[in-house]
């Protein structure tokens, strides 16, 4: 009589949050692939190239850092496809959705006091934790792999002088997905610890801004070089990615990853909530 | 069986108190008033009972299941209505509440949910951020019932409604509670607890101070008397300084309005010193017993009946 059901998967809240977040989504994602294919019209012109190269040699050398480094000036038509994986815009794109979907879905209903009515229906905090979870985490995944179809479709688009090696793209995108993802995680355990919003909004962006010029200012200055293995990014840019899958630093990530949901989900279950 | 219960029930926010040892249960077709100042501990007690708050004491009981915080426990059965409801503004009432139904797999609400939205003269179809605040607590009524619960937990169902859809609220209440729905009504509309509950418990600072049928709690304290005397210019002295226990409530010659407290024979005696052209005696509203409480220190024994509600 006692004994304690679990109630069905709330699959209803799910479609709820995913119809709230497609618009953004769907924004964001266009804006990914269409980056993709400017870049490719840039690269795939050898004067145009030139042109190019010439622009990144006038910016700051922090900045060429930012865009991809050293690897640009050698003119390899691959590497500077991936200006478009790396570009700042397209991390603060990033950002935007690895940071606003859990604290807008936990802390934001929260704040919003519509939290209160969804916990009141059958349906455990465990389960609202693993909707905000799918929706962070295959929501950060999929704009990875947009980005990727817009490689994918640049290359059919456009004639390059020089075969373009798909799989190092698919490998990139493989392996930004998980580092987008931890990140995501990482938002997702702010939004599970913290009630407030913009708490959980401000801890979350500083981690990963923290995360993002610890990485840029450490590959630009020789002397912080040590503090490359500080950030996130260092499991994705410093690894063999240009030549085979980086197993190691992938199993890295995805335990990163899973832990965090995990510290995330136990932090979220056994709080009070400030409703 | 009770459909709900709570042993001991304490809840506290790090050294601060929100309840403390609160005992009582509700029967099946039962209206319970819940009645409490602000910060008296009705919301925590509320949230408790939901499993919202993780209690740091006691155990609350649902329909025969311990309520486990955060898993949902027999939330398919219980209609809640929280005392600041607050909805997504954007999508139209339907749809959110349609939503809300359909956790827990209830598909079948919507007959009920249009029969209350015709009741209440609601269109679901707006958006609720187009609503006015009056229709979005009639919103707040129909998640609360539109899947029929058996227990209802209402924290001030009737807020910003206008008398005409009160009194609707309260028959629905009622006709809920003659359907066998256990109810658990708090609110500050003492009127409306004093109409439709059988039953209430008062509650301050944290702790039960009284529970008992509404018409005890109304006899219980202070009893009314007014007295006319034959001469109306005679102004009796106040009787407070020769008689303990007996507050003036109105003076004015020939009319002597005063509530007592114990027996009436010492303050018979003293009126039937003088010439009296008639006695009356007042009832206590529930708000006036009410209020006592809250002029009285020390908590109460918290026991009393088992009484249905008293709906018309």
């Amino acid at each position: 009589m006692t004994r304690l059901s679990r109630p069905p998967f709330p699959f209803g809240l799910l479609w709820f949050w995913f119809l709230r977040l497609l618009p953004a989504w769907l924004g964001i994602a266009a804006i990914m692939f269409l980056m993709q294919i400017a870049i490719a019209a840039i690269v795939h012109d050898n004067a145009n190239v030139r042109t190019f190269l010439g622009f990144l040699r006038l910016l700051p050398s922090i900045v060429r850092t930012a865009l991809g480094g050293d690897m640009l000036d050698s003119g390899d038509m691959t590497a500077l496809l991936t200006v478009g994986y790396q570009h700042p815009f397209i991390m603060f794109l990033y950002m935007v959705y690895a940071v606003g979907v859990p604290t807008g879905l936990l802390a934001g209903e929260i704040q919003h006091g519509t939290m209160e009515l969804i916990l009141s229906r059958p349906i455990t905090k465990v389960q609202v934790y693993i909707c905000t979870a799918i929706l962070t985490l295959v929501g950060m995944f999929s704009l990875v792999m947009v980005m990727f179809l817009g490689t994918v479709a640049s290359v059919h688009l456009y004639a390059f002088s020089e075969p373009i090696d798909l799989s190092l793209f698919f490998r990139l995108a493989i392996n930004g997905g998980l580092l987008a993802s931890t990140f995501g995680a990482f938002a997702l355990l702010c939004a599970a610890s913290f009630g407030r919003l913009y708490l959980a909004i401000g801890i979350a962006v500083g981690f990963l801004t923290l995360n993002y010029f610890i990485a840029i200012v450490a590959a630009w200055w020789p002397r912080l070089e040590f503090m490359r293995k500080a950030t996130l990014f260092y499991l994705m840019y410093y690894s063999a990615i240009w030549r085979e899958w980086p197993l190691e630093n992938m199993a890295k990530l995805a335990a990163i990853l899973l832990g965090t949901v995990i510290v995330g989900g136990v932090v979220w279950r056994r709080r009070d909530l400030p409703l | 069986m009770a459909s709900v219960e709570i042993r001991s029930l304490t809840k506290w926010y790090g050294s601060s108190r929100g309840i403390e040892d609160i005992t009582f249960a509700i029967e099946p077709g039962e209206i319970f008033g819940y009645l409490g100042p602000n910060g008296a501990g009705k919301t925590t007690t509320i949230r408790c009972l939901m499993g919202l708050l993780r209690p740091s004491g006691g155990e609350v009981r649902v329909l025969g299941q311990r309520v486990a915080p955060g898993r949902g426990t027999q939330h398919a059965r219980i209609g809640y209505l929280p005392g600041e409801f607050r909805i997504w503004g954007r999508p139209r009432a339907i749809s959110s509440l349609k939503m809300l139904a359909a956790l827990g797999g209830d598909r079948s609400s919507a007959a009920q949910r249009n029969a209350l939205a015709e009741r209440l003269d609601l269109n679901l179809n707006r958006p609720v951020g187009d609503l006015s605040k009056g229709n979005r607590q009639k919103v707040a009524v129909i998640l609360a019932f539109q899947h029929q619960p058996d227990v209802l937990i209402l924290d001030e169902p009737t807020a910003g409604l206008d008398p005409l859809m009160r009194q609707i609220v309260l028959d629905l209440i009622c006709e809920a509670a003659h359907a066998g729905a256990a109810v658990l009504l708090s609110s500050h509309d003492l009127s409306e607890v004093s109409a439709i509950c059988g039953r209430a418990a008062i509650l301050r600072e944290g702790r039960l101070v009284e529970m008992a049928p509404i018409s005890e709690i109304v006899q219980q304290g202070e009893q009314r008397l007014k007295v006319w005397f034959k001469d109306t210019a005679f102004l009796a002295d106040a009787p407070s300084d020769q008689l303990p226990g007996v507050r003036i409530i109105e003076r004015t010659p020939g009319v002597l309005h005063v509530a007592y407290q114990g027996a009436a024979d010492p303050i018979l005696k003293w009126i039937g010193r003088f010439p009296v052209d008639r006695i009356t005696t007042p009832q206590t509203s529930l708000q006036e017993a009410f209020m006592q409480y809250y002029q009285q220190p020390g908590p109460l024994d918290a026991t009393g009946d088992d009484s249905k509600g008293h709906c018309p």
